[in-house]
């Protein structure tokens, strides 16, 4: 596998300013060898038009409010009809444990809770990608 | 005996003990003094705690100005002492909850604040006449908060509480639609002109570090770029010159962390009061010591708690309350415990609520005021924070004052770096986080209750609400208000008396952020990876 080939988007999808999470996982995955686009603040419309334009095979969302239930199908929405709905779809931040399933029902592949050590995130997203990326 | 070197959170190096040898420099009347007295280091007040304990004040807010303000009661109810309002994310750009671009964005991260009569509701039946309110934005809706105390028959002159306005913990939230630094530093100087004349005894402004803090700024940076934003607001009144310095300064709030390091976060807080002191006595002159109180709001520092084995955080909020109380705080948000899993449940608030309680009413440390007054090591570590913090201040000045170090860029690049720093720190164990990087459990993670809110429903409700609100107001009246606000914002004129009358005629926030912004452009906020 070759790692710079892998193409990460890191958004948050919506308005909310608590950023850090996202600028310090980013910046991990980009150090780990990744290709990472840090998209910062963007409406879903615009997180799914930026995958498919940039052709990401990753798309991290961050979230520390209680929005993601509305934005993350909304993202979703949006990569399906531009044709990427197999885009590796990652989410962090505060979301609730008895979100999980209905979460990854919906197609997100990781769901990352503050205290995650990077490791584990890169190794993730190491893992997923192998097969896809040749 | 010699033992390894050790450090402060801060980097400061601590010795293995501390004696008379470390504060024998120390004046006591000019360097401490009593409390009440200059330069305050042991306190602002003559009696403090023991004339009044801290004001219990937790930020929050959720959903509707509706549910809001059944939360609000409900805090009252359990002993809180000062209500603490805070808006959510589009309120804090200044969009009203119709605008397509918050479609997803409506109270879950604070309360909806659109109009008046939001503001009306979120306070429906609380005495505001008597308890103070914090609110945690930058004018407008204070000035809203003024009319419903007005209709209220409250008098404006006696009403007391808080405006955040302050520009270092707004730049933090890198939202869209905001003015450049200097915009926003001139809308909070006229903010603070008009105050003084219409509601005298409210704070103005309220410079706060917690967020800089949170980011990763360690305590003399924290209180550094705290001042470096407070003097560059004096400075731009110095340049106006519109009211004396000392009304200007004299309603200054401040609000900081309570971070991980016990003792230097009580130094810290002390420090700042004789800094804030030799700042408005020694650099402007200003003769009335009442200019020169550093009062202030202390919060446990949010980015200490961890989402593993969340009721850890409790312990950790508690000893940063304490630090807050031994660091003499005029008032304090204890965090809830499970800031990092979800908005507080009603067990959680009231945990934060009785653990201010406890240490008010327990603990026996409010019975004498600045108990760790002529430690050895204390005061040292003040010394050495207060010196630092100097530094600090003078390279931001150098930079040509906070605005400018704002718009050059410097202060992004800073706080995008901090917590890149912070986690490098973190991944190497050099700070160590029970359960998180150190004694981390293997076993299956135990639960806590969760609270969540219903940002869909809001969104609904609030639109419809202002929906009926537009079409009621008066439409001539509105839109000459409007007009005039406009005009004001474009000259030089302060804009507050215009803003005040704009929404006493169903102005909405949106539509006087607007007014506000468009005078100077939007700045687009530079955090980038």
């Amino acid at each position: 596998m070759d790692e710079s080939k892998v193409k990460i988007l890191m958004v948050k999808a919506g308005l909310e300013g608590h950023w850090a999470g996202l600028i310090v996982v980013s910046n991990a995955l980009r150090n780990a060898g990744f290709e990472v686009i840090y998209g910062g603040n963007m409406t879903p419309v615009e997180v799914a038009a930026t995958a498919a334009q940039e052709d990401v095979n990753v798309v991290g969302i961050s979230s520390l409010t209680a929005n993601y239930m509305l934005t993350v199908p909304a993202v979703i929405k949006g990569l399906k009809e531009r044709g990427k709905g197999d885009v590796l779809l990652l989410l962090g931040g505060t979301i609730y444990e008895d979100d999980f399933d209905a979460l990854k029902k919906m197609g997100v592949a990781g769901i990352f809770t503050p205290g995650t050590p990077m490791e584990e995130i890169i190794n993730f997203v190491r893992e997923k990608t192998s097969a896809k990326v040749k | 005996m010699q033992t390894e070197q050790h450090f402060s959170a801060s980097g400061i190096p601590i010795k293995d003990i501390y004696t008379p040898e470390d504060t024998k420099d120390l004046d006591y009347d000019k360097d401490l003094g009593i409390a009440g007295e200059p330069p305050f280091t042991r306190g602002p007040y003559p009696t403090m705690y023991r004339g009044k304990v801290w004001t219990i004040r937790r930020l929050t807010g959720f959903n509707t100005p509706e549910d809001s303000n059944k939360l609000y009661r409900e805090q009252y109810e359990l002993g809180q002492t000062g209500f603490s309002v805070a808006p959510d994310i589009t309120t804090a750009i200044g969009v009203d909850a119709d605008d397509p671009m918050v479609e997803y964005e409506i109270g879950h991260s604070g309360l909806p604040l659109n109009t008046i009569e939001d503001v009306d509701v979120a306070f429906d039946g609380l005495p505001i006449d008597r308890v103070s309110t914090y609110l945690a934005e930058r004018g407008p809706i204070t000035a809203m908060y003024f009319a419903v105390a007005e209709k209220r028959g409250i008098d404006l002159k006696q009403l007391r509480g808080t405006t955040a306005g302050c520009m270092i913990s707004w730049g933090v939230l890198n939202i869209p639609l905001q003015p450049p630094p200097r915009g926003y530093r001139r809308y909070g100087a006229d903010f603070i002109e008009w105050c003084s004349e219409v509601a005298p005894m409210w704070n103005p402004i309220c410079h706060d570090s917690y967020n800089v803090r949170d980011l990763g700024l360690n305590a003399y940076e924290e209180l550094g770029m705290l001042f470096a934003s407070a003097i560059d607001f004096v400075e731009e009144e110095k340049r106006r010159g519109r009211i004396p310095l000392d009304r200007f300064v004299r309603r200054f709030a401040f609000n900081t962390a309570a971070h991980n390091d016990f003792f230097e976060e009580i130094a810290k807080i002390r420090a700042a009061r004789r800094i804030w002191y030799k700042i408005v006595t020694e650099r402007y002159g200003i003769q009335d010591p009442n200019c020169a109180k550093f009062r202030v709001h202390v919060q446990s520092s949010g980015s200490t708690h961890t989402a593993q084995e969340p009721y850890n955080n409790l312990i950790r909020i508690a000893y940063q309350t304490l630090a807050a109380v031994l660091g003499g705080a005029q008032s304090i948000h204890a965090n809830g415990y499970d800031e990092a899993v979800c908005l507080p449940t009603d067990q959680s608030m009231l945990l934060s609520i009785r653990t201010e309680q406890i240490a008010a009413l327990e603990t026996g440390v409010t019975n004498t005021i600045d108990p760790l007054g002529g430690s050895y090591y204390v005061e040292s570590l003040t010394n050495e924070l207060e010196e630092r913090t100097w530094e600090y201040i003078k390279m931001i000045e150098d930079m040509g004052g906070m605005a400018q170090a704002m718009q050059d860029g410097w202060y992004h690049r800073l706080l995008r770096e901090k917590p890149i720093e912070r986690q490098q720190k973190v991944d190497s164990g050099e700070i160590p986080i029970v359960g998180v990087n150190t004694f981390r459990s293997e076993k299956e993670p135990y639960k806590v209750p969760i609270f969540k809110p219903d940002p869909a429903a809001s969104r609904e409700i609030q639109a419809e609400k202002l929906r009926k609100f537009r079409e009621k107001r008066d439409k001539a009246k509105h839109a000459e208000a409007m007009k005039r606000l406009v005009e004001a914002c474009n000259s030089d004129e302060n804009v507050y008396p215009y803003v005040f009358e704009a929404v006493k005629v169903g102005a909405t926030f949106g539509e006087v952020s607007k007014a506000q912004v468009d005078a100077y452009g939007v700045w687009p906020y530079p955090i980038g990876l």
